[in-house]
């Protein structure tokens, strides 16, 4: 798309999100911070009683924490595919909004990144896990998914920081030569020098389509790997070869979901219609409505591989998530991620700034609840009757949650404070340039 | 007191930048820097040079990670013979999942030293000649040449619509 502005003023524009804040910023950021500290306060008091505090126990051991994991995870997935495989495939209007779709990626993973230490309740055995062999020199198992999911996480947060940093390097150029004092200093470092140099720009456009090619294929693998945690288990409505894409259309329709509902704020709040316009939000609004349709399918698969495989255990679970103690948030998630998001059809709802906020809402509701329905129902009605048992959620696991919310939503408001939110020279290198005489 | 100076020519316009460009490869000027806020496929093209080697980097990050990736899981199995649910030792998909995570994530790490080390970056100074216009909305064409040619060189940038031409010593 071409943007009928000029160089000088979308630094101006654009720069404006860095402006020192107001009153509101502070009180919401202050709520979050609070909100974040309630979360550790409860994970501190788990590590000293234990992890029952969480109501996680036999036969539920996995409940609220890897729901929210999944979730976040997921959430980190469409920040690449904006970013990394937009770009690949030339896809314009991506520059207006892949900067705050990689922050999404890049604090979506620190967010998910706490719940393997959240949910492990010996905290102070998590280094079992990395790859290093102990004192008997016996190596972590890399036979299990867990060992991968360890792998994978930091390897995708490695490879978006990366891709976020190098990409934010011509921005943070620009705004080293515009601000004075101390903050040249740090914005200085943080540009590394940087001076638009052919030779730079050279060398730049190639590493970054490198890397964008190196972070594709991880928006397919990471998610299938975290997929795996269940579907290469026996349990029932787990071990199904269709949770790698099922896992991984999920987490793009949340991760478009998420990046809809900040942008929408964002250039509310800093006057960016012209730069983030309504065909941004539009796009993004077809493209989940195919990732809805994607994981309606999915589920629909899913039922019909537990009826046609005439696996008792399978057919057992699927009815009990239909009809059982947890049907409410089953048809609740159906409602809220398949045929909510349908209304988009219709241009009048995908044009409307509320209709748009209310329907992203609904599809972070229905995502998180799909793991939840996932997780805890397979759970809590696996093979043996005896076994049988239900999950409730307990004030400290619900705190930590919250809290996670929180601590997202407070490092993406430092974000758009302090780093330059919108991408201003890929920006420019939409703008189409009027003939010289023009310029005069 | 060297005899070598400094040129840099400001231009407000990419086109003028281009101009400017294509007359002093004309007059043999070889080497020619140039700064621009935003990367300009037509000068890169036409300032010529090889390819860059930074896809090497990518590649040789990438064959590490592999080899390392299988390495770290199937040489530990030469001291520890735990044979788990009947499954052979060295069982290729698992290994195969660590080893594709290890090729991207070292693919990535050497590209980003790749990049680094051949836009000279980090830098702790900028340029003496760098203007903070370039980041903004004009462009910079910067020469070193001997004091003989330096009038020869003023003459085709302002001929060519450069707003401004300093010189320097050095």
């Amino acid at each position: 798309m071409e943007y009928k502005l000029n160089y000088a003023d979308t630094d101006v524009d654009l720069l404006r999100t860095m402006r020192p804040p107001g009153r509101i910023y502070w009180t919401i950021l202050t709520v979050l911070f609070l909100l974040v500290v309630a979360g550790a306060v409860a994970w501190w008091s788990q590590i000293q009683t234990g992890i029952g505090l969480a109501g996680k126990n036999s036969p539920v051991g996995w409940a609220m924490y890897i729901t929210t994991f999944v979730f976040w995870v997921g959430i980190a997935h469409s920040g690449t595919l904006i970013s990394a495989i937009l770009f690949l495939v030339r896809v314009r209007w991506r520059a207006a909004v892949y900067r705050s779709a990689e922050a999404v990626t890049v604090f979506g993973l620190m967010t998910a990144g706490l719940f393997p230490f959240i949910h492990l309740g010996r905290v102070w055995v998590a280094h079992w896990i990395l790859p290093v062999p102990n004192f008997g020199g016996l190596w972590p198992n890399f036979r299990s998914p867990l060992a991968w999911d360890v792998l994978a996480i930091t390897t995708y947060l490695t490879v978006s920081s990366t891709f976020f940093l190098v990409g934010m390097l011509p921005d943070l150029a620009i705004v080293r030569d515009r601000v004075k004092g101390w903050r040249k200093t740090v914005y200085g470092f943080l540009a590394q020098g940087w001076q638009g140099t052919d030779l730079q720009w050279k060398h730049y456009t190639a590493g970054y389509l490198f890397l964008a090619a190196l972070a594709t294929p991880l928006v397919i693998s990471v998610h299938s790997i975290v997929s795996w945690d269940f579907a290469m288990s026996i349990v029932p409505g787990w071990h199904s070869t269709i949770f790698a894409p099922y896992f991984v259309a999920g987490a793009i329709h949340s991760g478009l979901a998420m990046v809809v509902l900040l942008l929408i704020p964002l250039r509310t709040t800093f006057g960016l219609q012209q730069y983030i316009t309504m065909h941004h939000l539009e796009s993004l609004a077809k493209f989940i409505i195919f990732t809805a349709m994607v994981v309606g399918f999915a589920y629909s698969v899913e039922l019909f591989v537990a009826w046609y495989s005439n696996n008792p255990y399978e057919r057992a679970i699927f009815l009990y998530r239909m009809t059982g103690d947890y049907a409410w948030a089953f048809w609740l998630l159906i409602t809220t991620n398949v045929l909510a998001p349908m209304l988009l059809w219709v241009r009048r709802i995908r044009t409307s700034i509320p209709w748009l906020v209310g329907l992203c809402v609904s599809v972070e509701i229905g995502m998180w609840l799909e793991r939840f329905v996932i997780i805890v129902t397979s759970l809590a009605h696996d093979y043996l009757p005896s076994s049988w048992g239900l999950y409730k959620p307990t004030l400290t696991d619900s705190t930590i949650v919250i809290g996670s919310f929180a601590w997202f939503f407070f490092l993406f408001m430092i974000f758009v404070k302090v780093l330059p939110a919108v991408s201003s020279w890929e920006i420019k290198e939409q703008i189409a340039i009027p003939p010289k005489e023009e310029r005069g | 007191m060297t005899s070598e100076r400094t040129i840099l020519g400001v231009f407000t316009h990419p086109d003028q930048l281009l101009a400017a460009v294509r007359a002093l490869r004309s007059a043999g000027i070889g080497e020619i820097r140039v700064f621009s806020p935003t990367p300009d496929h037509r000068i890169l093209h036409e300032l010529g040079g090889k390819r860059s080697p930074v896809r090497a980097f990518t590649l040789a990050g990438g064959l590490a990670g592999l080899a390392f990736g299988w390495g770290m899981t199937i040489i530990p199995l030469a001291n520890f013979h735990l044979h788990v649910g009947g499954k052979p030792l060295v069982s290729l998909p698992p290994f195969g999942v660590v080893a594709y995570i290890f090729t991207i994530l070292f693919g990535a790490i050497a590209t980003l030293v790749g990049m680094f080390v051949h836009m000279r970056l980090p830098r702790p100074q900028l340029h003496a000649e760098y203007d903070p216009r370039f980041s903004a909305d004009h462009y910079g064409i910067r020469i070193r040449c001997g004091a003989e040619e330096a009038e020869g060189i003023v003459k085709l940038m302002k001929a060519n619509g450069a707003m401004q031409v300093t010189r320097s010593r050095g």
